[in-house]
């Protein structure tokens, strides 16, 4: 039992740390909002970076921590995700996608896809299995604007019966069995919990720089009590996340048993840390987290976001109750 | 990062297992809940104090320390491996902890070469301690702690009240803080002393709890004759062990917190079933919340252990110490709800468990409150952790 980072991985965070602070600045995010060439130049630099992709679910999981801390647009995040499924299909495109020169994202069941207007695949998957790959091109999307704007999301609404109805010519589809979908989803939520702890930790860190320095009544806010407990409390359930997602990546990587429960206990405890540090984030900026100059505002957008996909804190505990109520036999 | 323990530490555990299998006492067999027992029972059942020296002679009691002390000169990581097995069988090393996990540390690292005999007796058990720390109007200020000790040739004279002293009633001595310079900031005016609770001069009255139950008490000290050579470190530098007693009581906490929490889940998914709660959305997701709870703050505690395991004062215990007890009062206070009209009934034959879940509850408070509140925990966290100013 051993929750340190090794050498390759402190390497791996510090290096990812000081890349994503160059390429992807505030202001950087900022210029996003209405240049959406910003983001494919960010995912350009990540280039590097695209095997992470089929590294251990711990090394993904910290590198997405410090993708969620700059908030990066791009494709890189739905990218990792498709990969899994590319390998467990065995699909001809992966090799490019490890290179960094093609990126993917993916639509399950009839979930919001993630920057599709980026990608040059789209991986479909059914909740029964049935997996297609497609070229952007060849899918109907339509956005779907959302507070987030380092993320742009899309639907596909004909995404279920497309899939079920077997209408796709035989040898372009595919299928997964059961417990490689399942496994899929419990790595999904435990890199979508990564990237939101991240962004988590960059408000955290920002709400701290504001309270030591603002003062009202001659004092620093911060030597406020009142303002000294939220802020533990923010304190405590980002690292209290942190930790469940360290532990979740390290259940996917030993496909241990409590794979599941501990895939969803990260996603609902990253879901509950974001949510209470983006509030009391603004709240103990002020008037000055209202407002659309400050930087806050991109970041707890795509906390408010990455809090609704990929599992929402009552969908997560409602299938944790699943798990304890009525275990899997073994 | 991996989950995988060495086969080393392993090992450590079969040993360990075999141990418990073949010496565990049989009141303790299936698991042994102290807060049921003291209600009617003695406050240091006989038996206990037996498997206390058991496990002292074996090298199972404190095993990071050496084999005089109690141990086996185990790692930080096996440390953690024998907190989890002894809370995962529910098995007590002793109800009466201020003696092995408060005094002995603090006079392994602060009492003279003379004073160092007090240890081994103090893990063993034969020697049962109280800690003087708080009084009537020092509680979460400490430092304002009014007792006072004024030297008299080889001896300093005692007086002064100490309150919620946990087993002042049974205990032959008493790890005592005072005030021995009232002219100084109050931080560096304290001293710790060892005093025989046999001396003339003391008076314990024991208080009742929430529950009915007294397991600790008023102290109260008039003209109490203690020895210079009772004084543990410098004169003056007692703040300085305060702060490594709480340390040390907060250090191995989690993992029994931890343990009990994920032993709570289970009792609550029991109960559902048995109360006709078992489809009821909002309770399956309460439950489901206290099992996310109890499976982070094992990460946590498991992420933070390398200091933990130091019995360094780390701040990061704070984290553990707050979250572990609030969310134990939150999961009693669930069984309450699930229980419905019968949550507060404390009837042996109409009541779940003779009031089990309320009176678990009051006693949860104790963990919110003792070694540092809630409230002191944040302020901890926010000015040593985050670095922010003090108020």
């Amino acid at each position: 039992m051993d929750f340190t980072l090794s050498p390759d991985q402190a390497l791996l965070v510090e290096t990812a740390h000081r890349l994503l602070a160059d390429r992807c600045s505030a202001s950087t995010l900022r210029a996003h909002i209405d240049d959406r060439s910003i983001a494919t130049q960010v995912q350009q630099s990540l280039a590097d970076y695209a095997p992470v992709a089929v590294a251990d679910c711990t090394d993904a999981c910290l590198f997405l921590d410090e993708l969620g801390y700059a908030s990066a647009p791009g494709p890189f995040f739905a990218t990792l995700i498709a990969v899994p499924l590319l390998q467990a299909i065995d699909h001809d495109i992966l090799n490019a996608v490890l290179t960094g020169e093609v990126a993917a994202t993916v639509g399950f069941g009839g979930t919001l896809i993630p920057d599709a207007d980026l990608v040059d695949y789209i991986v479909l998957v059914s909740p029964s299995g049935a997996i297609v790959v497609e070229t952007r091109d060849t899918v109907e999307l339509e956005r779907v604007n959302s507070v987030d704007h380092s993320r742009r999301w899309f639907r596909y609404a004909k995404v279920h019966s497309y899939l079920d109805a077997e209408s796709t010519p035989a040898g372009h589809r595919s299928r997964l069995d059961a417990a490689t979908l399942g496994a899929w989803r419990d790595r999904s939520h435990a890199c979508a919990a990564a990237d939101l702890v991240g962004t988590a930790r960059r408000m955290l860190s920002m709400t701290l720089m504001y309270a030591k320095q603002r003062e009202q009544f001659a004092k620093p806010i911060g030597s406020f009590q009142a303002i000294q407990h939220k802020l533990a409390d923010m304190a405590l359930g980002l690292e209290r996340a942190t930790a469940a997602v360290h532990f979740a990546a390290m259940t996917v990587d030993a496909k241990t048993d409590d794979r599941a429960f501990a895939c969803h206990s990260a996603k609902a405890a990253a879901n509950d840390a974001a949510v209470r540090i983006l509030k009391d984030a603004i709240q103990i900026h002020g008037g000055v987290g209202f407002t659309w100059e400050h930087d806050l505002q991109m970041y707890l957008r795509r906390a408010t976001m990455g809090a609704t996909q990929f599992g929402t804190t009552t969908w997560h505990l409602d299938q944790i109750a699943e798990l304890l109520f009525a275990p899997p036999p073994r | 990062m991996r989950l995988a323990w060495s086969v080393a530490d392993d090992q450590f555990r079969r040993e360990l297992e075999a141990f418990l299998d073949a010496n565990v006492p049989e009141q303790a067999a299936n698991g042994f809940d102290f807060q049921g027992e003291a209600s009617g029972g003695e406050l240091i059942p006989s038996w206990l104090r037996e498997w206390q020296a058991c496990l002292f002679d074996n090298g199972w009691m404190i095993p990071g320390y050496p084999p005089e002390l109690g141990g086996r000169a185990a790692t930080s990581v096996q440390t953690m491996i024998y907190l989890e097995v002894m809370a995962a069988r529910r098995i007590p090393r002793a109800t009466h902890f201020p003696g092995y996990a408060i005094v002995a540390p603090s006079l392994i690292e602060y009492g003279s070469a003379e004073q160092q005999i007090f240890v081994a007796p103090a893990i063993r058990g034969d020697t049962i301690w109280c800690i003087g720390m708080s009084e009537p109007d020092a509680g979460s200020d400490l430092g304002a702690l009014k007792t006072k000790a004024v030297r008299d040739g080889d001896n300093f004279i005692l007086n002064g009240q100490k309150v919620w002293t946990s087993y002042a009633m049974v205990a032959s001595k008493c790890f005592c803080y005072v005030r021995t310079d009232p002219d100084v900031p109050k931080h560096k005016g304290i001293s710790a002393f060892i005093v025989d609770m046999e001396s003339p001069g003391i008076d314990v009255r024991p208080l009742r709890h929430i529950t009915g139950q007294a397991d600790f008490a008023e102290v109260f000290f008039t003209d109490v004759m203690v020895p210079a050579a009772n004084l543990v470190g410098p004169l003056n530098g007692g703040w300085a062990i305060t702060q490594g007693s709480l340390a040390h009581e907060r250090a191995g906490l989690w993992v029994e917190g931890v343990a009990r929490l994920e032993q709570t889940v289970h009792s609550l998914v029991d109960l559902a079933q048995r109360y006709g709660k078992a489809q009821d959305s909002g309770i399956r997701r309460k439950i489901a919340a206290t099992a996310e709870m109890a499976s982070s703050l094992r990460a946590l505690g498991y992420k933070g252990f390398a200091s933990f395991a130091q019995g360094s004062s780390a701040p990061e215990h704070s984290f553990m110490k707050l979250a572990s007890s609030e969310a134990g009062k939150a999961a009693f206070e669930l069984g309450m709800e699930i229980l419905g009209e019968y949550g507060a009934v404390v009837d042996a034959v109409a009541g779940e468990d003779a009031g089990r879940w309320v009176t678990s509850f009051y006693i949860s408070f104790a963990n919110t409150i003792a070694g540092g509140t809630s409230e002191i925990q944040r302020n901890i966290i926010a000015q040593r952790i985050l670095g922010l100013p003090r108020s």
